[in-house]
């Protein structure tokens, strides 16, 4: 059993406000993109920092550069633009719906860079992460290039599949696809599952990460996804989830700590939904984490909550990386 | 303005002045006294009267110069909440995200006087402005109530204590926001059955604004919140929800949202007159109300005025066609 985290962090804490004004001083074209990039990097590195100090097993970069799951690739790739504002699923939380006005392209270097940045100051494994197809997909406000959801999926996923070239070029070993529209509109597997496949020919080991909804109607599709691991949230909604997995194949990490409520969990209360995964997996193919990014959460809960997290794994008996 | 056709509102939120932004800063500094404070957002909610009177639109509002966030500003003053640390709505926008920690309780009216003071100020109609009780769950962390729907009920109370306050200190309009009834639409059932406790005796003319989010979901279903009025983004939208009214027909009165409020620039008054004639096509003229999207906190007060102005503007121009149409040539 190893612990992860999936998305993004708490950008900011009540104390470490540094991005906040830097962004506000930027927006008054009082400070360069340098030096909101420095601004940037030292907040990543603090965001970093914490997940290590935290005794998280696998982390990622906490994804301080992305405005939302969409974004880096919206603004980077031709053929998109960043349109309106929109709620991003059932969150308060809002997110730039892209639109399409031509066929999408890219260098496939849109995360190296920061990826590359994250290596050197992380301690032990990281991870990366890219935002599924089905869900930029579903979430384009406007297309006027592509013809049906499948034509803009399929291109969506080959243009992630070349970031994923991009990470894996890079050293990325491990690569999240954040994917909560699989979940959302589970009617939509059979597309997902062909963007999946053309994200597999980049040969990055994938970990298919689905949250806010319940993945139950799926399980049985999930499991020939050609993917090492899949990611399900058992805390968002009513879920019998945990006594299904044994019919997968793959990693589940499964999102135990619930990261869009305040209420940390109790050890006994964790404990308790892993063991009642071991009975159904065995302790090499179970990952823990929370159930989606941290973000939702003010700073002082989500480090309660990597708490929380840690402690339980300890309790029963999971291995440091 | 009883026999005005297209009366013109707003939803609610306008910009603060930079002396009121400063003020606000000091004070949450600790450097600003409550009383102080207070005096100024006085004189701010003056100027916007003045403005909204100048500016000549129909339905007015405070201008929510005393409010920060709509949840929070509730949250801070019913028992049962505390305010946890800071969370990220959008780009740099952050507040702090309310948490229902026990049962919920109003020691006191919470916007009474704010109303009675705007109202005294004018002739014109102000509306009382409330945050809906499933917009309350919504954007809170629930730690109190077993079920989501135990929570709205809850807050369904506090907000029907205040809007039935509002009423008998002479609110002829109330507003109760549900811009989240949309974030999860299985849940919808509850949003009308907590709408329903909050409304249930008043007389005044009920709204609910609605944005930002899937309204295909939520429709036809959402003509059952018991609110004489909807209140919707439109602008920001390219009008596409109005096509939703062709197979089922919008059978409330209509404040249509005619210009982006998320924008620096504002459309213009041939655009946003554009808005008003699309809306024309669903809802008679008598319940079509033109208005900007959303709130205008975001904007500054030169952006608020503006945004406003054309919502006026363009209504005059299409008042005028109208009357045109209805005198024979």
């Amino acid at each position: 059993m190893k612990t992860t985290v999936i998305g993004a962090y708490p950008k900011i804490s009540d104390e470490h406000q540094d991005l906040r004004r830097a962004l506000h001083r930027h927006d008054r074209g009082e400070l360069d993109a340098d030096g909101l990039s420095a601004v940037l990097d030292e907040s990543t590195r603090w965001a970093i920092g914490e997940l290590n100090w935290a005794g998280i097993d696998v982390i990622n970069d906490g994804q301080i550069r992305w405005d939302d799951l969409l974004a880096p690739f919206a603004r980077a790739w031709n053929g998109c633009d960043r349109g309106p504002l929109e709620r991003f699923y059932d969150n308060n939380t809002y997110f730039r719906q892209p639109v399409i006005t031509g066929p999408i392209t890219t260098d496939g270097k849109t995360l190296v860079r920061d990826f590359e940045f994250a290596r050197r100051e992380a301690r032990g494994d990281l991870k990366a992460a890219v935002c599924g197809p089905l869900t930029f997909a579903t979430l384009v406000s406007e297309d006027s290039h592509y013809r049906s959801l499948e034509d803009r999926t399929l291109a969506v996923a080959d243009a992630i599949a070349a970031e994923i070239r991009g990470l894996g070029a890079a050293g990325a070993t491990l690569i999240d696809v954040e994917e909560p529209a699989l979940v959302a509109h589970p009617e939509h597997f059979a597309i997902a599952r062909a963007a999946m496949e053309r994200l597999a020919t980049a040969g990055v080991p994938l970990a298919l990460q689905t949250y806010f909804f319940p993945a139950d109607p799926l399980l049985d599709a999930l499991a020939a996804f050609p993917i090492a691991q899949v990611g399900i949230d058992v805390r968002s909604r009513e879920t019998h989830v945990l006594e299904k997995l044994t019919g997968l194949r793959q990693t589940v990490v499964l999102g135990i700590v619930d990261a869009r409520n305040t209420r940390v969990e109790t050890e006994r209360e964790l404990v308790g939904l892993i063991e009642a995964a071991l009975k159904r997996i065995p302790a090499e193919y179970l990952w823990l984490a929370p159930t989606t990014g941290l973000e939702y959460l003010p700073h002082d809960i989500a480090v309660e909550k990597l708490k929380a997290l840690v402690s339980a794994v300890h309790a029963i008996g999971g291995v440091k990386a | 303005m009883s026999d005005q056709v297209l009366l013109t509102t707003t939803v609610g939120s306008f910009g603060k002045p930079d002396y009121l932004q400063k003020a606000r800063n000091a004070n949450a500094r600790g450097k600003l006294g409550e009383s102080e404070l207070t005096e100024l957002e006085r004189k701010a909610t003056e100027e916007w009267i003045r403005r909204q009177e100048r500016l000549d639109l129909d339905i007015l509002v405070d201008g929510e110069m005393y409010r920060g966030d709509m949840v929070a500003y509730f949250a801070e003053r019913l028992d049962g909440f505390r305010l946890g640390g800071l969370v990220r709505s959008y780009g740099n926008r952050y507040y702090h995200k309310p948490i229902i920690a026990s049962k919920v309780a109003r020691p006191k009216p919470m916007t009474v006087d704010w109303f009675r003071f705007s109202q005294s100020l004018t002739d014109r109609p102000v509306k009382g402005m409330l945050t809906g009780p499933y917009t309350m769950l919504d954007w809170s962390y629930n730690e109190a109530y077993k079920t989501r729907r135990d929570a709205a009920l809850a807050l369904a109370e506090v907000v029907r204590q205040e809007a039935e306050d509002l009423e008998a200190a002479g609110a002829k309009y109330i507003q109760i926001d549900e811009p989240a009834i949309h974030a999860r639409p299985e849940e919808i059932e509850i949003a009308i059955e907590a709408m329903g406790v909050v409304t249930q005796n008043l007389k005044a003319k009920t709204v609910s604004h609605i944005c930002y989010g899937d309204f295909a979901a939520i429709y036809p279903k959402v003509l059952e919140l018991p609110v004489d009025q909807l209140d919707l983004a439109m602008a920001n939208y390219g009008y596409r929800w109005l096509e939703l009214f062709d197979k089922d027909p919008f059978t409330k009165e209509l404040a249509i949202g005619i210009v982006d409020v998320h924008t620096h620039e504002t459309e213009t008054v041939a655009v946003a007159a554009e808005g008003i004639r699309k809306g024309l096509r669903y809802v008679s003229k008598e319940r079509l109300l033109p208005h900007p999207d959303c709130g205008l906190k975001t904007r500054s007060v030169d952006e608020s005025e503006e945004k406003c102005r054309v919502v006026v503007e363009a209504t005059k121009l299409v008042r005028k066609e109208l009357a045109r149409q209805a005198t024979p040539a």
